[in-house]
């Protein structure tokens, strides 16, 4: 059930291509046609030659001449027959390598549209390794089957025909034992399906273990635990071992398999054909010739079945990686935006929260009942304990994952009603994990704004004080940096971050430990810009450095999802509460 | 290649067996004719049906021997290709462990992920292929030839010559191929890397509404990889048509020469047709062959990028020593200067730093200044340019490096766990550890209710730590290197995301701690290393000052201006 509907998806991507497929149809038409007259004509020369008179020199030159001119008109099918099976394969190709493409970018923009919820719990090896490794194996299987399925089912229906025009009785032996040779096939190749299926999922699981250990290779090194990884790596290695060694083994049985009924086919021709040829009667009886023939045509016809057997056992592979591509391409996307009734345009910044829970386990309830009213260029800043949860509460500003209870409104307008674009295009966000693309720095930069001008990304970078490390790289604004952020520090990286949002200036930001790994002097000087950038935005500012924190309007004291206190900073103190106590340990030792 | 014959090493006995017992079944398939022979010239001229339906039941016995061998066949070929490269993936991986970061940076992380995958997928393939129609297919090509000049010896020079033209082509095809599929590789480590990224910064790309954009720049990449596809894919597709023309332009010459030579009385028809026959053999067998060189073609090119990786030995020369010198210092730092590989300027300057055994030490300074290069240098991430690095008396550099770490535990600064168990993740750096020895470890790095709160030590962290908060994660890092219980410990800025309630009880807890290491701890807070034995002050890869609190606050400007950055309301 599974099987078909991946198949008939693998052939609705192909779909997208039907003005080739007909021409591929065609040119294997013609190809096989060709192919299996150019034999008869060279049959014709070869019987011409049987009439020759032995040594009879001059007393030949008719036969010579018609022989010349049998082979002039094969040589010239010869080349209309390379031309049109090359033909064949650039269309093939053509048809393959656009199919994987196009899946690929499918899988990938899945990822785009993905709830993060799903990113956040699904290793990220598994997803690459579908998106990359199993389309790279459907191409493969797509190209086969093209190539060697319609030319190989053509050959049969050829063949097939001239077995008739031959000797119909012996045709007659060849499709009664036909059947023998697709059953075999099939009865392997329904097995190493499942066999196929697994050796995928073992690779999916052997590349998360590859992702995690050499993506943090430097943290493997640090534990010397690179023994205890290559253990680790070895074990999903020989498992995979295992499992391969089978699915190789049982789809490599078709071919030797099919075979084998292909003896017991020709051996069947060559008996009905001696026996017709001895005991026949003036109707049925063939002669040598015609038998020496049919055993060719019947050597011909088994051998697209030795073809296609091999084909479909790779077929099988690529169905079994389609599965886990489409898999993917059909996991559940994020609740649309089509639902979106509202749009929020350039919002003023007034956010409130009313009665808001949330949890990412039903089972552990995280936030609930969180209410909070923010009006437009307000600073709210949020403090508490570790895991308190001031990130999930960015989450749900975000929209990175949506309430489960309650509701967020910006400017009085229900988050859910709007698209996620139009509210993340209002919020400005630096979080503490930086995340750089590689690309370059201007790029990175220009990332919410990419018509910006390089005056105005020197701007931002000399607000966000990053223009001055910048100057100094190897090639400026224009140096390279590589994956997650390449060489440069934690610090550069989140300075870069800063810039980028500088650029932007959304009426609304998110601080998530802005500067946690900068040094303090840089972030003072940051502090004025971010200041000014905070001027009229509404601003939520995450941050552990109470420095940072006493200039906000309201302070939000958040523990265990709640939030315990709320007021400005002179406020809380006198209060004596939990802020009270945060604020006094920064000085205690 | 060397290499994979030095993985086929363990499997030679089934790389032998694979590829002979092919050599037999091909050998039964040569008898075939000479049955065919028999039953026309005997059964079919005498009308002897007894005698036919005994070659035939011949027939029959030759097609289940050849299954036999066959499948016996496949299987030797099945297991030493898998052998091969199960052994080659897990040395690959083990090699990359050996690798120091120098090299890790020059690879990158994608490029090594495709090559242990793709690439090694690819080799298994080809050497399946290769086992099974390496010594096959010319067996039955030169086979065939032999056959042919011995029914007529002046056919062996044009059959010679055809093989020659087949090897041209089929050679030709394989030399202009095989860069164009290493470049294939190459496009798939980008699409690779892209695909990569986007998973891990899935936040700040929908934060700036650029899931659009990446899907375009992916599809850019994506595309760049499917037309090399593309154009490898047309140099190949030649294969078979010109293989095609030149055989069966061969077959036209030799039946036109054929029927000159019965004209003339030098041949029989019979002995043409025959010639005819082997000419065709070998067609069949080229277009297998043609198709596997493919394969291999794809398969030598995978190879060669894995070997690339094998090749690479660690610029570290790893030392023998394997015993401290029993030093007053835990560590001294003499003159010690870094220059990354490829950067023009040096990173770090004249680093001269004492550490006595038990102190703890502040390492400040602003962004970028080196601090994190700096600790690198201690448990020999990377090698000093000049100068030297000393621990408990030692060069670093003559330890062996195993023994080195062992005695250092590192926080670093992106706090990062593995997915698996509370408990798995504490013995990272400590196999034995027992539950005691975790807890009390969780318990100094203000963790036991973040495990608590997971399930205990049984409690299961997704891959990189992501069920965690940014703080969770950083108290789980501090505890996973106090379980090592090293002589050295460095919290590399580890206690950023922590409030400043649980930074200072955790530094107490650590001072508290009764194992008597050296701690040293980067950070931006001066709260945080104002305590500290000695403190260095870092401004831009170079020390601006080493001393006490007290000292620096008199000698260093960039100390102070820290320090009043963060104590005097801001008034610098």
């Amino acid at each position: 059930m599974k099987k078909k509907s991946t198949l008939s998806k693998v052939i609705s991507y192909i779909g997208r291509y039907k003005y080739l497929l007909p021409v591929s149809i065609i040119l294997a038409i013609i190809t096989v046609g060709l192919t299996l007259y150019v034999p008869i004509l060279i049959g014709d020369a070869i019987t011409v030659i049987e009439g020759m008179i032995f040594g009879g020199g001059e007393a030949n030159s008719d036969s010579i001449a018609r022989i010349v001119s049998l082979l002039g008109m094969a040589t010239v099918l010869i080349l209309a027959t390379s031309l049109a099976q090359w033909l064949m394969s650039m269309i093939n190709n053509r048809i393959a390598y656009h199919v994987s493409h196009d899946v690929r970018r499918d899988a990938f923009g899945k990822i785009e549209r993905l709830p993060l919820s799903y990113l956040d719990t699904t290793r990220h090896g598994d997803i690459l390794s579908r998106t990359v490794n199993d389309t790279e194996q459907l191409s493969e299987g797509l190209l086969l089957g093209f190539t060697q399925l319609f030319t190989g089912l053509l050959t049969i229906i050829g063949t097939m025909v001239l077995l008739f025009v031959l000797s119909w009785q012996v045709a007659l032996v060849v499709v009664i034992l036909t059947p023998l040779s697709l059953f075999a096939a099939r009865f392997i190749s329904g097995r190493t399906f499942n066999l196929f299926k697994a050796q995928s999922e073992a690779k999916g699981a052997q590349t998360a273990i590859i992702d995690e250990m050499i993506g943090n290779s430097k943290l493997v090194k640090a534990f010397s635990y690179e023994g205890r990884a290559n253990a680790r790596f070895d074990e999903a290695n020989e498992r995979l071992a295992g499992i391969s060694l089978k699915a190789i083994f049982f789809s490599s049985l078709v071919n030797p398999v099919t075979r084998f009924v292909n003896s017991v086919v020709y051996a069947a021709v060559a008996l009905v054909g001696a026996l017709l040829a001895v005991t026949g009667s003036a109707g049925t009886a063939i002669t040598v010739g015609t038998l020496s023939v049919l055993l060719a045509y019947a050597n011909q016809y088994t051998k697209p079945f030795n073809e296609i057997s091999g084909v479909i056992t790779e077929f099988q592979n690529s169905l079994a990686s389609a599965g886990r591509v489409f898999d993917l391409i059909e996991a559940e996307e994020e609740t649309g935006d089509g639902a979106a009734t509202d749009v929020l345009g350039e919002a003023m910044g007034e956010v409130s929260i009313d009665n808001v829970s949330f949890s990412y386990v039903p089972e552990r309830p995280l936030i609930q009942g969180l209410s909070l009213e923010v009006r437009d260029g307000q600073r709210i800043a949020i403090v508490g304990p570790t895991g308190c949860g001031k990130t999930t509460l960015i989450n749900l500003l975000m929209r990175f994952y949506d309430v489960k209870g309650g509701e967020i409104r910006v400017d009085g307008k229900p988050v859910l009603t709007l698209t996620r674009h139009d509210l993340r295009r209002n919020i400005g966000m630096v979080l503490q994990d930086t995340w750089l693309k590689s690309g370059t720095v201007r790029e990175n930069i220009a990332m919410g704004r990419p018509d910006a001008t390089d005056e105005e990304i020197i701007k931002a970078a000399k607000a966000s004080h990053a223009h001055s490390f910048i100057k100094r790289l190897p090639d400026g604004y224009d140096t390279y940096i590589g994956e997650d952020g390449g060489s440069l520090s934690q610090g550069q990286k989140q300075l870069l971050s800063i810039a980028r949002v500088m650029l932007t200036l959304p009426p609304m930001l998110i601080l998530d430990e802005a500067t946690s790994s900068i040094d303090t002097r840089t972030e003072m000087k940051i502090q004025s810009a971010f200041s000014e950038m905070m001027q009229g935005r509404t601003s939520f500012i995450v941050a552990h450095r109470l420095s940072t924190v006493r200039e906000a309007d309201v302070i939000l004291v958040m523990r265990d999802g709640n939030i315990v206190e709320q007021g400005s900073h002179t406020e809380l103190l006198e209060r004596r509460g939990f802020y009270y106590e945060l604020y006094n340990s920064q000085f205690a030792h | 290649m060397r290499r994979i014959f030095h993985f086929l090493r363990g499997y030679r006995v089934d790389a032998l067996l694979g590829p002979i017992l092919k050599l037999c079944e091909a050998t039964l398939e040569l008898i075939v004719p000479l049955i065919i022979a028999n039953i026309i010239d005997t059964g079919i001229a005498l009308g002897d049906t007894g005698y036919i339906v005994k070659q035939c039941l011949w027939l029959l016995l030759l097609g289940a021997a050849g299954l036999a061998f066959s499948v016996t066949a496949q299987y030797f070929c099945a297991r030493a290709a898998v052998g091969v490269v199960t052994g080659m993936r897990s040395s690959l991986f083990a090699h990359i462990g050996t690798l120091s970061y120098t090299e890790i940076d020059r690879l990158g992380t994608s490029s090594m992920i495709t090559r242990m995958t793709s690439d090694a997928n690819q080799v298994q393939t080809g050497v399946n292929l290769t086992l099974r129609l390496l010594l096959r297919s010319p067996f039955v090509v030169f086979g065939a030839m032999i056959m042919a000049s011995a029914i007529d010896p002046d056919m062996a020079g044009s059959f010679g010559l055809t093989i020659l033209a087949l090897s041209v082509v089929v050679f030709g095809i394989m030399l202009i191929s095989m860069p164009l599929y290493k470049r294939v590789q190459r496009k798939l480590d980008g699409v690779v890397t892209r695909t990569r990224e986007n998973l891990s910064g899935a936040r700040v790309i929908r934060a700036f509404c650029k899931e659009k954009s990446e899907i375009d720049s992916f599809d850019t990449e994506s595309g760049a990889l499917m037309r090399v596809q593309k154009l490898v894919g047309r140099i190949s597709a030649l294969m078979n048509p010109l293989t095609y023309i030149i055989i069966n332009v061969a077959i036209v010459l030799l039946i036109h020469t054929g029927a000159i030579k019965v004209s003339s009385g030098a041949l029989t028809a019979g002995q043409v047709v025959a010639l005819y026959n082997y000419m065709s053999q070998i067609l069949v067998e080229l277009i297998k062959m043609a198709n596997f060189i493919i394969t291999m073609t794809k398969a030598v090119a995978s190879a060669g990028r894995i070997s690339s990786v094998l090749d690479i030995s660690s610029s570290m020369k790893d030392g023998t020593v394997s015993e401290g010198a029993g030093s007053e210092y835990a560590l001294e730092l003499e003159d010690a200067a870094l220059t990354y590989l490829g950067a023009s300027e040096p990173s770090l300057e004249g680093i001269t730093l004492k550490a006595k055994k038990g102190e703890t030490i502040g390492i400040i300074g602003g962004t970028g200044s080196g601090k994190t290069s700096l600790i690198n240098l201690i448990p020999r991430f990377y090698d000093v340019s000049s100068g030297s690095v000393k621990v408990d008396g030692v060069d670093v550099r003559d330890y062996s490096i195993e023994y080195l770490r062992s005695r250092i535990a590192l926080v670093p600064q992106k706090a990062v766990l593995f997915a698996g168990t509370v408990r798995d993740n504490m013995r990272l750096g400590n196999e034995g550890a027992t539950d005691g020895e975790i807890i009390e470890a969780l318990k100094v790095a203000q963790a036991l209710g973040v495990a608590e709160e997971k399930g205990g030590l049984d409690g299961y962290i997704e891959q990189g730590g992501r069920n965690l908060s940014g703080g969770q994660r950083q108290r789980l890092t501090i505890a996973r290197a106090l379980v090592k219980k090293p002589e050295i410990l460095i919290l590399d800025d580890s206690a950023s995301a922590l409030d400043y309630a649980t930074d200072a009880s955790l530094r107490q807890a650590i001072k508290n701690m009764d194992t008597g290491a050296t701690v040293l701890i980067v950070s931006q807070r001066a709260s945080s290393i104002m305590y500290a034995d000695k403190i260095i002050v870092l401004d831009d890869g170079t020390p601006d000052g080493v001393g006490t609190h007290e000292e620096l606050l008199r000698s260093s400007a960039v100390y102070r201006e820290i320090y009043a950055s963060q104590f005097e309301g801001g008034a610098v």
